[in-house]
């Protein structure tokens, strides 16, 4: 039941635990992910490109990524500066 | 990450059937396909041996409570809920492959098992060649038949030395490509005679013809051992089990 109960909760927001997306890196630039609920998407700003993530599973191959045009960047970037005041290391 | 184009003339109908399973999106189409079937397939095939060799895997790789694990090319993730036992509650592993199949049914198993430990274990989609972690992480790595199937050896070998913990390990359990002629004659004589009859009756007989020629392609022990050298490892032993069917290098970083 705990278990159907916390795969429903990862269901609900992205699909993804908080403690993989701290341990995930950008496949090709090494660099951290930022998580977009809004997408379902882990996005590496340093190369500008978003991975999908599909029933609870992060897709970090290369060919998975989308690169994001400057409207999605500029969204996102606004979305990292408050996101990124708030988890200051 | 491109595909090889091949156009080839009907008459090379034998050498296209072996080259074209050659570049990555190939593979994944292969391991994508077998998916199903791939478990039972392993059992019947090996006679319920390689459950035996999974845990020499993991034994050699040095697991133990608490530890960070990954296992690469985890497919439907034998090695990763062995791994799983070995992490414990306090430990985490996570089981990475490129193919969505294979990791769809991996997600399923750990679903319906009911052991408690199995909730460390968490699913990537990824590539060994471009692994999505930083640098020394993992306690301990395991490939279990996977190295073989890379396009790049020398870059998986790499990326498993990058994200490695110093003094660390990884053990990559596969076939062995075997230098004494009589084993060579015997593993050759399985796969003709019992594994691809036994993957026809399922549909699959391409897919496991493509063993043969994979074996054939892949290094021996002591170039495996040589390549984990060249990586950076400090030190590289492959041990021979199963009769010399199957091989295990234990690399350390």
């Amino acid at each position: 039941m705990v278990r159907l109960t916390n795969w429903l909760l990862q269901e609900a927001g992205t699909g993804i635990s908080k403690t993989l997306s701290e341990i995930l890196v950008c496949p090709l630039s090494k660099q951290t992910l930022r998580v977009c609920e809004e997408s379902a998407s882990l996005i590496s700003d340093s190369i500008g490109v978003s991975f999908p993530i599909k029933d609870g599973i992060p897709c970090l191959v290369p060919t998975d990524g989308k690169i994001l045009d400057v409207d999605d960047t500029m969204k996102d970037d606004n979305a990292a500066q408050d996101s990124a005041s708030t988890n200051k290391e | 990450m491109s595909c090889l184009q091949l156009s080839v003339p009907p008459l090379a109908a034998s050498r296209s059937k072996r080259a074209t399973i050659r570049c990555a999106s190939d593979r994944q189409e292969l391991f994508n396909r077998i998916a199903p079937v791939y478990d039972n397939l392993n059992d019947l095939l090996s006679l319920g041996q390689h459950r035996i060799w999974k845990r020499m895997a993991v034994s050699w790789s040095g697991a133990k409570p608490g530890d960070s694990l990954l296992d690469l090319c985890c497919g439907s993730g034998d090695l990763t809920f062995l791994m799983s036992e070995k992490a414990g509650e306090r430990g985490k592993v996570i089981g990475l492959d490129f193919s969505k199949e294979q990791l769809s049914i991996a997600s399923s198993r750990q679903y319906m098992l009911s052991k408690g430990c199995y909730n460390n274990i968490e699913w990537v989609e990824g590539d060994a060649l471009d692994l999505p972690f930083s640098n020394g992480y993992f306690d301990a790595i395991t490939m279990g038949y996977g190295l073989r199937n890379v396009v790049d050896k020398r870059r998986a070998m790499q990326e498993m030395f990058r994200v490695l913990k110093p003094g660390s390990r990884v053990s990559i359990l596969d076939f062995n490509k075997t230098v004494q002629p009589l084993t060579a004659f015997f593993q050759e004589w399985v796969i003709d005679n019992v594994v691809v009859p036994t993957a026809t009756v399922y549909g699959l007989a391409k897919e496991y013809q493509y063993l043969k020629s994979s074996i054939d392609e892949f290094l021996t022990g002591k170039e495996l051992e040589k390549l984990a050298l060249d990586a950076g490892f400090s030190y590289a032993i492959h041990y021979e089990i199963g009769g010399g069917l199957m091989g295990n290098l234990v690399a350390t970083r």
